[in-house]
């Protein structure tokens, strides 16, 4: 059960874990995002405990990978599917619209197409702040200062309004 | 920093030779890539650590040197990749004078790379500041962002012949609301300064940092003042203040634009031992006018990111202008790989295939 952490308090917002996902996918699934005071981050699929997306999913193209715990897309069905749901249910704007008629959404599937290399944005992190983890060792890489940080960047995406999953 | 995250291992020698002139984001990461590809890489740098202004600009407590070593330790021990340090390439045409080239010890022509290796790939970035044209700018104790930022970081490295600006106890006034500005007044700060002021001629929100950045750096004991111009630097001998203006922005005009009227007659001296003028940098390409930079900004080339010499690419901020890391890291991966199939192509006589493709000005992005 596996999963991308980015630690927000070593983020210095340079952009480079999005440059290298485009350079790898073209299209980029880990987003640089400004915050309306001027904080840039990235939003990135957090292959959720209870994924919204895949709830959200008319044609049931969302999955859990058995071996990773990734959250997969099945790329036949969804590009049948009308609604496209899951771009509105993502709190962290994970479902990306590629605009291409065969695969029109695409999402992070941890670089599992790599060949065992892992993700290509970790590794190349400046800041040391984005690592491959296990679910169950989240917390165990989680500092103060990083939850307090998360945080902050859940108040810009998330409406204070909306239940916490 | 990973900069082989394309492949697992070393691979068996392609038996091509590259050179890579500068070893910033942009740089390393081609570095990375061509090595991934069973090439063997040369990188050269005027400075004496790989890394760029990652290492020699940008704070330490933002990115950590140590991460940049690592990444280029492994590049040189598992992968073969030599660095040659210290070491400026220039050309025919006059050297610019930037930042940094007191620190090299061995200068060495761009002609002899290109005959020596099958490609050359120009990564050098901007290390010219802009001045600020205002009287006085040229008064001892005015610098611009990065001749302050780098003789802080480089001074870990070689205190012998650093002309290191003295803080301790100082008043330093900063000019500009981009990152270079946050992190001058995060030095002067660290380094002891007595009073640090950040001054913008415009609001907080309009800062290319960010309000958020302004917010934190009062909490740190910066002062930020908004809405205030520089008119000139005052002193004699050397820098004792910054005479500014108040800004006031006024009302959209019918084409919607609000102008900045800077009001003169109610001018303000600011008391200053330093000034640090954090208003950009530019590129000094080696070169630019022999290798047509110009046209490969606009795409008018041969061949993606190939400048006007036949094997000779370009790649990140020397290219683009002044950016982020990410953007460097993308130009330095795609300069690579359009290098790589060049070469590939060149090799099976297939060039001529592909002479009528047409590069978009977007692929360069």
């Amino acid at each position: 059960m596996q999963t991308l952490y980015l630690d927000y308090s070593k983020c210095i917002g340079c952009g480079t874990c999005e440059s290298v996902c485009k350079f790898v996918h073209t299209h980029p699934r880990i987003i640089m995002t400004r915050t309306t005071d001027g904080w840039w981050v990235p939003l990135y699929c957090q292959h959720c405990q209870n994924p919204k997306c895949m709830k959200a999913c008319t044609n049931k193209a969302i999955y859990r990978d058995p071996d990773t715990g990734a959250v997969l897309l099945k790329q036949e069905l969804c590009a049948e599917c009308p609604t496209k749901n899951c771009l509105m249910a993502c709190p962290y704007v994970a479902m990306i619209c590629t605009g291409a008629r065969k695969a029109p959404i695409t999402k992070c599937n941890l670089c599992l197409d790599r060949g065992g290399l892992g993700p290509a944005c970790a590794p190349m992190c400046p800041c040391d702040a984005l690592m491959l983890v296990d679910h169950e060792d989240l917390d165990k890489v989680k500092t103060p200062e990083a939850q307090k940080a998360y945080e902050l960047v859940r108040q810009h995406i998330i409406c204070p309004e909306c239940p916490t999953s | 920093m990973d900069f082989t995250f394309l492949c697992s291992g070393k691979p068996e020698p392609n038996g091509r030779k590259v050179a890579i002139i500068g070893a910033g984001p942009s740089g390393l990461s081609a570095t990375g890539y061509l090595a991934c590809a069973g090439y063997k890489v040369e990188v050269y740098d005027k400075l004496p650590k790989p890394g760029g202004l990652m290492v020699f600009g940008i704070p330490g407590h933002r990115i950590s040197p140590e991460n940049i070593a690592r990444g280029a330790e492994k590049l040189e021990k598992e992968f073969g990749v030599e660095f040659k340090l210290r070491t400026k390439i220039c050309g025919s045409e006059p050297m610019h004078e930037e930042t940094g080239d007191d620190m090299a010890y061995t200068y060495k022509s761009l002609g002899g790379r290109v005959e020596d290796n099958d490609a050359v790939l120009i990564c050098t970035g901007t290390w010219k500041s802009r001045r600020m044209e205002v009287p006085g700018h040229e008064l001892p104790g005015v610098y611009s962002g990065l001749e302050f930022l780098f003789p802080v970081r480089a001074a870990s490295y070689e205190i012998a012949n650093m002309d290191v600006p003295e803080i301790k106890g100082k008043k330093v006034v900063v000019i500009g609301a981009g990152f270079t500005a946050v992190d001058v007044v995060h030095a002067a700060l660290t380094e002891g300064a007595s009073r640090v002021s950040l001054v913008y001629r415009r609001s907080r929100e309009e800062a290319p940092c960010g309000s958020m950045e302004f917010n934190m750096l009062e909490k740190q004991g910066a002062v930020c003042m908004e809405h205030s111009a520089p008119l000139e630097i005052v002193g004699t001998d050397r820098v004792e203040g910054v005479r500014f203006a108040p800004c006031v922005m006024s009302e959209p005009d019918e084409a919607g634009k609000c102008r900045l009227t800077v009001q003169k007659e109610e001018s303000f001296v600011m008391e200053a031992d330093i000034v640090v003028t954090a208003v950009g940098e530019m590129g000094t390409p080696p070169f630019a006018h022999d290798l047509g930079l110009d046209n490969v900004r606009k795409g008018d080339v041969k061949w993606l990111q190939m400048t006007s010499l036949d094997s000779v690419f370009v790649a990140g901020d020397v290219l683009m202008g002044p950016s982020k890391i990410g953007k460097a890291v993308y130009s330095g991966l795609k300069a690579a790989k359009s290098l790589d199939e060049w070469l590939t192509l060149k090799d099976q006589g297939r060039l001529d295939e592909f002479q009528d493709e047409v590069i978009r000005r977007e692929d360069l992005r």
